[in-house]
């Protein structure tokens, strides 16, 4: 009956989780410049989740590091379907500078498959919220795809 | 005529002012709220139907029993925490519309409002994560710290001048009655204290921003509700949406009752303006200008500030 | 049955408790002989009591029994009556009730210990000291009961005596409560000298007229022996040693019964015999030790780290509500201590039993190394939660319904009275009452959820018999809170009448017109027998809006299908959320919680607990305090 309802709901109430997967913090300043007053990604129904459990989508940053590599994966499984997966900035999905580090254990995509790539070292804000807009529309796909 | 009688009852229950009624004002001024703390913080804000959406996507989610939860408790808590609000609901007159409030007084309706934060706690703390029995813990503090006030306000209120003589209740219905002879009960000055008492008491009870220790999501990741996603979480959710509605209603018929125009309709409308007006004082005042309080801040704020608040207003009302 | 046959029935309910616990001795090691001895001692006076329901509470008919037929002679009472009014018949069942599910209880309880036999024998001793104290109707016949009573629980404190606690329990409960003993005896005798008798009804007719500073000595004394036995505020450290030491079922009784016989005694002392319940002196000072009792002991309580040792300062807490209540002197104040007496007696008793049943099966009760029960023991997590329920006063557990008329009596009394401090006295009644809930939520999370402890691998829900004693509370519980008018009718209004009307009780017993002739104006009611309520509660109505709506919001949540809820399995996605390391034991005990609560309190909390030293000789000194405080209190505002 609400099925429908549900599935466009999906779209317009993203929840983050943001991981840490060794970042240098620039992408991650700019992931919290984006719910500030001057883009306040909140008006389109964003919001830090504070639990995995709570989330629909996860962004990654960071050249994943052989230490947080466990914790990243382990996080990204506690989030309840459906869930999509986005990556911030260049380094999870090339390692940037990092790249041939012995203690880099990415790109992430060789442990989990990524819905979103944000580019950029790091990202502009408009850029981060064009990447969120299309993994809301991403969640409402999965969703109408699930029985 | 009998079964009239149920139709109207089954009406009362679960459309107006019960369980569809309620769900939906609730989200409404959850939304206004967020709009409202939006706007003050200078920001276009998400529409005041966002709640509504969180709710209906969470009802979407899968839905995970973590492996240390006690499966039962940690299911039921939700719905429990959520009938029973809606149950407290028609204690509470609506702006002269009485559904089923001679079955309970207002010390009734202070226990029944433990209930839905006593689910959560349950809740919290059967999921097993130590999390969230940080949260259960800092959620019963606050729990302990609105109630000490919260019982002086009601005991002011309880007693009440009319000029035939002093009367003293706990009946919402009565209160309500009386303020419909002698103006609303905000007018009264002895009363104002324990009126702002009662406005500080609201965010509290509901958990939310400045008082909201027990669910702070970067402190302790939300607290009791870390574990929980899916339908449980969205019941959660609506939960905290209704106790707005429940705590302003509640003060509306304390303080604001017996606004009468003749028209029924009218004052139910006027009481819900009203429930909206007070959300916004209370709760998107306060969320978009103050930052969290620590626990033991809150817990001593809330036995020295505003139960002496209320204190004053029950001394006034007793010697005046 | 007439009337006769009933005159029998309170006598045999007594004598068949201490024939049961001979003959129990007589089985020897033979336990299912023991068992069905102990069970039929238990069931016949119960059977007997719930018989007398109806003649007594109903018809209003108040049993006197001559022992031995010595009738009075030329108006003196000096045989030994047996005066079963509304109030002993309250009292009685109460008593009957706890023994009986105890009793089924004990049965595999102890099946652990050594010195099975020498148990039931106690048992039933202590259980028919207490049954001929709230029976009997002879001043001194209560002081024998109540050494025989106090004897067999300070025996049963120290029943498993291979535990050095126990042993240190029972010293400590036989010194300070030989205190309270000595002065009821010297009270009784003090009474004798001055009216020569020891019936209860003749003495109340003949006392409260001569009020002379030798019965404001007697009152004074009687009031601390009784207060000493209900454990009142500074006799109250030794009872969360002996509850928490002694075995679960014992604690029942000694929490759930030993301190009601002096709530009993107290209300016999006030009302009855001094009538001195109209003294505005003797109000406050009820209600003074009332409020510090209860506030004093539920923050003891938050501070313990052990199930019982929690559950026996909240028992005095309760004991407080009901002191309280009994102090307004009114009709409506004595309904809610009546009320709240039942309520406590089930639902301490369901706690005690569902302690007893985590100790059976993890062998400790110390919450800090406990957790997570509720997967492995799910039956008594749900009879512990409808306990916790009905103390904390949740509705519509029964706990709400006594505390909610005990706030209602505390108000209507500052309204009556004018007095703000009433009103001061519902604050701390509700305060308490928070107080009361954390204090669960700590033994809930940090016994029954949260990760499971190591060490609790193998624990299970205790055998038949014990959940049938749990049950049997569980069920009263319920019942006792979705029907209060049922109660009210039948069982508390009855009692309430009679506590204010004595003059019903004295004529029954000495004959027609005797309270008249004695009792002068007196005889006139301590106070108006309505039960004026300034609130509402229907807590059957609320069950059935509750019903409705949660089946309404269960059907709701049935459509919409499309997600799954996938459980408890072992793996990292169900795993709890560490902030992304592996799950490990971590379990926020109960000394964790109320971090707020402590920290802003910890003055006082730390005054308390070094005050509370757990040396017999500071306690003895509090109680010796006590008495000399009461004393003097007496003689300044009594005369």
């Amino acid at each position: 009956m609400f099925k429908k309802l549900i599935d466009n709901a999906a779209a317009k109430s993203p929840w983050l989780y943001h991981i840490n997967a060794g970042s240098c913090n620039g992408c991650d300043i700019e992931l919290v410049a984006v719910l500030t007053p001057r883009y306040d990604a909140e008006r389109l129904g964003f919001k830090l989740a504070g639990t995995p459990r709570h989330a629909d989508i996860v962004v990654v940053s960071g050249p994943v590091t052989v230490q947080s590599l466990p914790r990243v994966l382990r996080t990204i499984e506690q989030v309840p379907e459906p869930r999509v997966i986005v990556t911030l900035g260049s380094c999870p999905r090339s390692c940037n500078v990092f790249k041939g580090s012995y203690s880099v254990a990415g790109p992430l995509d060789k442990y989990v498959p990524i819905d979103v790539s944000i580019a950029g070292c790091a990202p502009k804000p408009e850029a981060i919220i064009h990447g969120l807009a299309l993994a809301a529309q991403i969640l409402k796909e999965k969703r109408e795809a699930k029985k | 005529m009998e079964i009239m009688d149920i139709v109207m009852y089954a009406v009362y229950i679960l459309i107006f002012p019960g369980a569809l009624f309620t769900c939906l004002f609730g989200l409404w001024l959850a939304g206004v709220d967020r709009k409202v703390v939006a706007r003050m913080q200078h920001r276009k804000g998400p529409p005041v139907t966002q709640p509504a959406w969180d709710f209906l996507k969470l009802c979407g989610k899968e839905c995970i029993v973590p492996a240390n939860a006690a499966r039962g408790v940690f299911m039921a808590a939700p719905y429990i925490g959520l009938a029973s609000l809606i149950v407290t609901v028609l204690f509470i007159p609506l702006g002269g519309f009485h559904a089923f409030t001679t079955n309970g007084d207002t010390v009734v309706i202070l226990y029944l409002l433990a209930i839905p934060t006593l689910a959560m706690i349950l809740g919290g703390s059967a999921s097993g994560s130590p999390y969230a029995g940080v949260g259960a813990s800092r959620t019963m503090v606050s729990v302990m710290a609105y109630e000490l006030p919260l019982i002086l306000v009601i005991l002011a209120v309880g007693k009440g001048a009319t000029p035939d003589g002093y009367y003293f209740t706990f009946s919402l219905e009565q209160i309500t009655s009386v303020q419909e002879l002698f103006g609303p009960n905000l007018f009264d000055w002895r009363l104002i204290p324990a009126a702002v008492a009662m406005l500080l008491v609201i965010p509290c009870e509901v958990g939310q921003h400045p008082f909201d220790v027990g669910e702070a999501e970067t402190e302790i990741c939300e607290g009791p509700l870390v574990e929980y996603s899916g339908k449980p979480l969205a019941v959660f959710k609506l939960s905290h949406c209704i106790k707005m509605f429940v705590m302003t209603a509640f003060f509306c018929a304390m303080f604001l009752g017996g606004i009468t125009t003749g028209m029924l309709w009218l004052d139910v409308v006027l009481t819900l303006v009203f429930c909206t007006v007070v959300t916004l004082v209370c709760m998107s005042l306060l969320h978009a200008i103050s930052a969290r309080f620590r626990v033991e801040q809150l817990f001593k704020f809330f036995w020295t500030v505003v139960s002496g608040f209320a204190l004053v207003s029950l001394l006034l009302v007793w010697f005046c | 049955m007439t009337y006769d046959v009933y005159m029998h029935f309170p006598v045999i309910a007594i004598m068949t408790l201490f024939v049961g616990a001979f003959c129990v001795t007589l089985a020897g090691k033979r336990e299912k002989l023991r068992n069905v001895i102990a069970c039929i001692s238990v069931l016949v006076p119960l059977t007997l009591l719930s018989l007398l329901i109806k003649p007594v509470m109903m018809d209003g008919q108040i049993i006197v029994y001559w022992m031995g037929n010595w009738e009075p002679v030329e108006g003196y009472a000096i045989g030994i009556a047996i005066e079963v009014d509304p109030l002993s018949l309250f009292f009685g069942l109460l008593v009957a009730i706890a023994v009986t599910a105890s009793c089924i209880y004990s049965f595999q309880y102890i099946k652990q210990d050594d010195a099975r036999g020498s148990y039931f024998t106690l048992y039933l001793m202590l259980s028919g000291g207490v049954m001929g104290i709230v029976l009997s109707g002879d001043l001194f016949n209560i002081y024998v009961m109540l050494e025989v009573m106090t004897f067999a629980a300070v025996g049963l404190t120290a029943f498993r005596t291979w535990n050095p606690n126990a042993r240190e329990a029972a010293f400590k409960y036989l010194v300070v409560g030989s205190v309270g003993s000595t002065c009821s005896l010297l009270g009784t005798a003090l009474v004798y000298a001055q009216c020569h008798t020891l019936n209860l009804a003749q003495i109340s007719a003949i006392l409260p007229g001569n009020l002379n500073p030798t019965m404001v000595l007697a009152f004074a004394l009687l009031f601390t022996g009784f207060g000493c036995k209900s454990f009142m505020f500074p006799f109250h450290p030794i009872a969360a040693d002996a509850h928490g030491a002694a075995p679960s079922s014992v604690s029942v009784l000694i929490s759930g019964v030993f301190t009601k016989t002096g709530v009993y005694g107290i209300i016999r002392v006030c009302y009855f015999l001094f009538r001195s319940m109209g003294m505005t002196s003797v109000q406050t000072m009820l209600v003074f030790i009332g409020c510090i009792s209860m506030f004093v002991c539920v923050t003891m309580a938050l501070n313990q780290h052990d199930f019982k040792r929690l559950l026996a300062f909240h028992s005095i807490s309760q004991i407080g509500y009901i002191l309280t209540s009994l102090g307004l002197c009114t009709a409506l104040g004595v309904a809610g201590g009546l009320y709240h007496a039942i309520n406590h007696t089930l639902f301490k008793g369901l706690l005690f039993l569902t302690a007893g049943s985590v100790l059976y099966a993890t062998g400790t009760t110390y919450l800090e190394n406990l957790g997570g029960l509720a997967r492995k023991m799910p039956k008594t997590t749900i009879l512990f939660l409808i306990g916790a329920f009905s103390i904390s006063g949740i509705p519509p557990f029964n706990g709400f319904y006594s505390k909610w008329l005990i706030y209602q009596a505390t108000y209507e009394k500052a309204a009556e009275t004018g007095n703000i401090a009433f009103a001061l006295v519902t604050v701390i009644c509700v305060v308490t009452s928070v107080l009361t809930l954390a204090s669960f939520i700590k033994v809930g999370h940090s016994v029954f959820f949260g990760q499971l402890a190591p060490g609790c691998e193998k624990a299970k829900d205790p055998p038949a018999g014990m959940q049938l004693g749990m049950g049997i509370l569980a069920a009263l519980c319920v019942f006792t809170g979705l029907f209060p008018n049922v109660m009210m009718k039948y069982i508390i209004t009855p009692a309430v009448n009679v506590v204010y009307n004595t003059s019903l009780y004295i004529d029954s017993a000495m004959g027609q017109g005797y309270a008249a002739e004695h009792l002068g104006d007196a005889v006139m009611p301590l106070m108006n027998g309505q039960l004026p309520l300034i609130g509402s509660w229907s807590p059957i109505s609320w069950l059935v809006l509750f019903v409705v709506v949660l089946a309404a919001v269960f059907l709701v949540s049935l459509t919409g299908r499309g997600n799954r809820v996938t459980t408890c399995e072992p793996d990292s996605k169900h795993a709890v959320f560490f902030g992304g390391e592996a799950a490990e034991y971590s379990h926020i005990s109960g000394g964790d919680l109320f971090w707020g609560f402590k920290h802003t309190m910890r003055r006082y909390l730390g005054f308390m607990s070094r005050v509370h030293t757990g040396v017999t000789n500071d306690y003895v000194l509090w109680a010796v305090t006590a008495t000399a405080v009461i004393l003097t209190y007496c003689f300044v505002f009594m005369l």
